[in-house]
């Protein structure tokens, strides 16, 4: 009989063990009383270093903070799931007016806060009602990246047809284009696959085109019409400038290292992997993409060839075109958790922006450009791409376009787009019906 | 076994070519874990070369993304954890369903039975809600909810084979002054043993592999292995094939351990499983 | 000896029944009456009658799309599954050489959890459509046979076993007495083998059912619903509608509800006809 028993003698055992270090494991909390505080991060290339950022803090301050990464694509419905739940994020992040409206129940007004009072351009924050509900915590820059040392071998060669002789002389779509399709004819002679990097298409990869690149469009479009984008107006489009993004976008897939038809499971990695080995020229990416390009083993592309240049699409404002340049990342801190943990997030935000050890990490780690008055002129990110953003920023006779993708209506329109972008890359419908279909989504999204 | 008539020998080589068919898949991703990451898309169906190989780099890598010893730790005991429980409460609660007769002990029965068919995306979220709203969103937490969820297959299958069980025994034990608890365990749940054999497989099965449930309850706090393979996909910021490959490999090799070990029990829990199912 | 057993419900039922009520029955209630309101978290759901529903069903053509897609692939793959695993029963109960051995490796596959299988075949079908410059995303019909071949990998094997144990249970006795009555192999298939599996059909086509019908992990890994969304099966639709739109919480719960009645209504069905012709056998 006893050997009977012993499978259930021993199933028992096992649970009492998990019982015993499960509950020794809560216990162990409460006697330490250490508060925990939960951030969602967005961003999932600098997930380390918040895990980083955690440790050190907990060491300093004693207050646990917990660090979760929704991966790619993910973060809304993360965040959902998380919020949800009774240990709810207390620090999360909105992309701006749109997410305002489906978070506002949880945004806490943050107009007293210190890291408000350090934001340097009050502007910025995302604000209703005399209310201050969203921080940026992070000036992010895009444009097309390039390897100078590939594009200035290009100029070497006697074969190339352009009169040009330099990158920086590029100032329109035209010669881009010009440049680009010569390169691909020369791509055997400069030992590149193709001049761009694959044209990631990838669900919840695709995002550098169907929100980077049409925000440059759509800027044009809102200008001409003088949209109020805090207003209802934004909730019809006509994509006046769509010929301008099909120029660029055209341009990406037809001179690319990969076959249009395989973009739709190539990833954003994929791409920059691609930018690192030097198998490509260009790439379209923003000045996050350094973490990434600087991972990949085997990188060839040195540090000082890593430059970046403006998204020409052939208006008549190319020539004084900038990088795109802004914020859709807003640090909120979550209403509806206790006020301890409130007080506790907010603490912890200032103490990252404002101590000379979180700010370390802020622009050494997160490499990010923080538009806090607490950071000093030289306290910037050393990577190449983040003194690329900032040269851009300061030079004259240079408009920067603004990210004004933070009004597009919905994730949910984002990806009918980028499915609409794969289709049309597939040669499955023609650019009409893609413009057709954005702007229906876009209607119907804005509901 | 039949003498090796020529069409015999025809069905034989017909069903070795078919088993390479049905092994290649694993093999094609053991090969390809041993690549690069960059080459395994362009070229997923030759062997590494000098160019291409990786040797143990991914396995590395993955291991240290997705803290794969940790998942297959916590894998371990929600499983070991669930099926134990649901073996031994379901076991009992079936005796008692089965002998106990009743209008409230026929409704509990066609309850269990009525939870065989729904789906889990019905209760996904509710579940979940009330699973963290009663703090059970742990590992612990996360065995007592299978017991809930899984209790109906169970239930059905241990109650099928517990009225089976002829009266006579029981009688006998009572007679000899043997109280419930102990008739159960000394006498019913030895009679049992075979079917908590093909329960306990058909729900490790089920558990092990099961990634929605663990993944809304404790997915951002504890990952198991379906999570933490699935989590590779964008949850580091880029998406390595090779670390993918790498984890899907670690994933089925303690499921082919376990397969070679217990192949007797798996097969006949599955035949014995569907024949009451 | 009974009434005793009633006494010490406490220990034989309870532990279960609180488990499954509150793990089950009350998820089970509450999700029926959320489908009926809109909500974000329980406590502020409003009630708002049938209107998830119909949104359900006429918001955006992803559900009708995904209830297509997932009959056509239950159909094909309960055909192909059961067609194949036959089949292989059919073979594999011979006594020939190896036995054992194939249906081991057949079997295998099952043990493999969906996620990872949905991996190891994306990198393979990727691969085999390489060579012609296009991906699983190119078509939703790729995808669509991708999940069919996937489940034939997943569940031939499982299937096999039960219909092996059903053969294996016709008595000797009487396809000897078949044969020396001069009937054909193909007699003996027909009028005695299929017949008396019946019960196993009943069985296998029940299992394939359900499973195609629930399928989500093998869906998520392999397409995740790509093209757009065209890919995207019944349950993995109704966990985008839950968790990836704002507001839609009331509409995926009553997407959910949908789902159900319908898996019950087909298990039922299924059962009811399949049990009625092993009658007539």
């Amino acid at each position: 009989m006893k050997k009977f028993l012993s499978p259930i003698l021993a199933a028992l055992i096992a649970l009492l063990a998990i019982f015993t270090t499960g509950c020794m494991g809560k216990t162990d909390d409460m006697n330490n009383d250490t508060q925990t505080i939960y951030y969602l991060n967005f961003k999932p290339e600098i997930a380390e270093a918040w895990e980083e950022i955690a440790k050190v803090y907990k060491d300093q301050k004693g207050v646990e903070l917990k660090i979760v990464t929704a991966a790619s694509g993910t973060y809304e419905q993360t965040l959902k799931s998380e919020m949800a739940k009774t240990e709810a994020p207390t620090i999360f992040q909105i992309n701006g007016p749109k997410g305002f409206v489906n978070w506002k129940d949880y945004c806490k007004d943050l107009k007293d806060s210190e890291l408000y009072k350090i934001l340097s351009d009050k502007s910025l924050a995302v604000t209703s009602n005399g209310g201050v509900y969203g921080i940026p915590y992070v000036v992010e820059g895009y444009g097309i990246i390039y390897n100078s040392q590939i594009m200035d071998k290009y100029f070497s060669l006697d074969g190339k047809k352009v009169s040009i002789n330099s990158t920086e002389e590029i100032n329109s779509f035209d010669t881009l284009k010009a440049v680009v399709e010569d390169m691909t004819r020369l791509k055997g002679e400069l030992g590149i696959e193709g001049v761009f990097g694959a044209t990631s298409l990838q669900t919840g990869e695709d995002w550098r085109w169907h929100t980077h690149l049409a925000n440059i469009p759509l800027y044009y479009e809102f200008t001409d019409k003088n949209i109020d984008l805090a207003g209802d107006d934004t909730k019809k489009i006509d994509l006046k400038y769509a010929e301008n993004f099909k120029n660029v976008f055209d341009l990406y897939i037809n001179n690319s290292t990969t076959d249009k038809k395989l973009l739709g499971s190539k990833s954003v990695a994929d791409s920059m992997a691609e930018f690192a080995l030097g198998k490509c020229a260009m790439i379209q990416n923003g000045n996050w993409a350094w973490s990434q390009i600087n991972k990949v083993s085997g990188n060839t592309v040195k540090q000082e060839n890593i430059k970046f240049l403006p998204i020409y699409t052939g208006t008549s404002s190319d020539a004084t075109q900038g990088l795109c340049i802004g914020t859709e990342n807003f640090l909120c801190i979550n209403k509806n958790v206790d006020e301890t943990k409130q007080k506790l997030s907010e603490d912890f935000l200032y103490w990252l922006f404002s101590s000379s050890d979180g700010k370390k990490f802020v622009t050494e780690k997160l490499d990010f450009i923080a538009p806090f008055d607490t950071f000093e002129e030289d306290e910037v990110p050393g990577d190449p791409l983040a003194k690329e953003v900032i040269r851009w920023m300061k030079k004259d006779n240079v408009t920067t376009i603004p990210w004004n993708f933070t009004v597009f209506p919905s994730q949910n329109f984002k990806e009918s787009f980028g499915s609409a972008l794969l289709s049309y890359a597939q040669g499955k419908h023609d650019f009409e019906t893609l413009k057709n279909n954005v702007i229906s989504a876009w209607e119907k999204e804005s509901k | 076994m039949e003498k090796l008539s020529f069409k015999n020998i025809l069905t034989i080589i017909f069903l070795a070519l078919l088993s390479l068919v049905f092994i290649a898949p694993v093999i094609i991703v053991v090969i390809n874990s041993f690549k690069g990451q960059f080459f395994i898309a362009d070229s997923p169906f030759t062997f590494p070369n000098s160019g291409t190989f990786s040797g143990f780099e991914n396995y590395i890598n993955g291991i240290e993304k997705t803290d794969f010893f940790g998942a297959f730790f916590y894998s371990l005991v929600i499983t070991i954890g669930a099926v134990g429980l649901i073996v031994l409460c379901t076991s009992m609660t079936a005796w008692y369903l089965a002998r106990v007769k009743g209008k409230l002990s026929s409704l509990i029965y066609y309850l269990f039975v009525f939870s065989m068919i729904v789906p889990f995306q019905m209760v996904m979220f509710t579940l979940s809600k009330i699973a963290n709203t009663l703090r059970f969103d742990n590992p612990l937490g996360l065995i007592l909810i299978y017991l809930g969820f899984g209790a109906g297959l169970s239930v059905f299958i241990f109650t099928g084979f517990a009225r089976a069980i002829p009266l006579e025994i029981e009688e006998a034990a009572t007679v000899d002054g043997c109280g419930p608890v102990r008739m159960f365990f000394y006498i019913i749940f030895p009679i049992l043993r075979p079917t908590a054999v093909t329960v306990a497989i058909l729900n490790a099965m089920w558990i092990w592999n099961d990634y929605l449930l663990p993944y809304l309850i404790i997915g951002s706090d504890y990952k198991t292995i379906p999570i933490a393979v699935q989590y590779l996909q964008g949850g580091y910021g880029s998406r390595d094939m090779g670390a993918l490959m790498a984890m899907l490999v670690l994933s089925i090799i303690p499921i082919i351990i376990f397969y070679l070990l217990c192949q007797k029990y798996i097969i006949k829990g599955v035949v014995a499983g569907a024949v009451k199912g | 000896m009974h009434s005793s057993l009633k006494k010490h419900f406490f220990i034989f039922l309870l532990p279960t029944l609180i488990a499954f009520t509150v793990f089950f029955i009350v998820p089970f209630v509450l999700g029926v009456y959320l489908s009926f309101t809109e909500f974000t978290t329980v406590s502020n759901a409003q009630f708002v009658g049938f209107q998830n529903y119909i949104d359900a069903f006429t918001g955006d053509s992803t559900f009708l799309n995904a209830l297509w897609f997932t009959v056509k692939f239950a159909v094909v793959s309960i055909i192909t599954v059961n067609l194949f695993a036959f089949l292989l029963a059919l073979a594999l109960s011979k006594g020939l050489k190896g036995t054992n051995l194939f249906r081991a490796v057949f079997f295998m596959p099952n043990l493999i959890g969906g996620i990872v299988l949905g991996y190891i075949w994306q990198v393979i079908i990727n691969g085999i459509l390489l060579p012609y410059g296009v991906d699983l995303t190119f078509n939703a019909n790729y995808g669509f046979w991708g999940l069919v071949v996937l489940t034939n990998w997943q569940m031939i094997g499982y299937m096999m076993i039960i219909y092996i144990a059903g053969i294996n249970n016709i008595s000797p006795q009487l396809i000897e007495a078949a044969k020396i009555d001069g009937a054909t192999p193909f007699q003996i298939l027909r009028k005695i083998t299929l017949p008396l599996t019946m019960p196993s059909f009943t069985i296998c086509t029940f299992l394939t059912l359900t499973n195609s019908f629930k399928l989500f992990d093998q869906n998520l890994a392999l397409t995740a619903g790509a093209p757009g969304r065209e890919t995207s099966m019944l349950a993995l639709d109704i966990y985008n509608t839950f968790y990836g739109r704002i507001g839609y919480e009331g509409v995926g719960q009553a997407k959910g509800v949908v789902f159900f009645l319908l898996v019950a209504v087909l298990a039922l069905l299924q059962v009811y006809l399949t049990r009625s012709k092993e009658v007539e056998a």
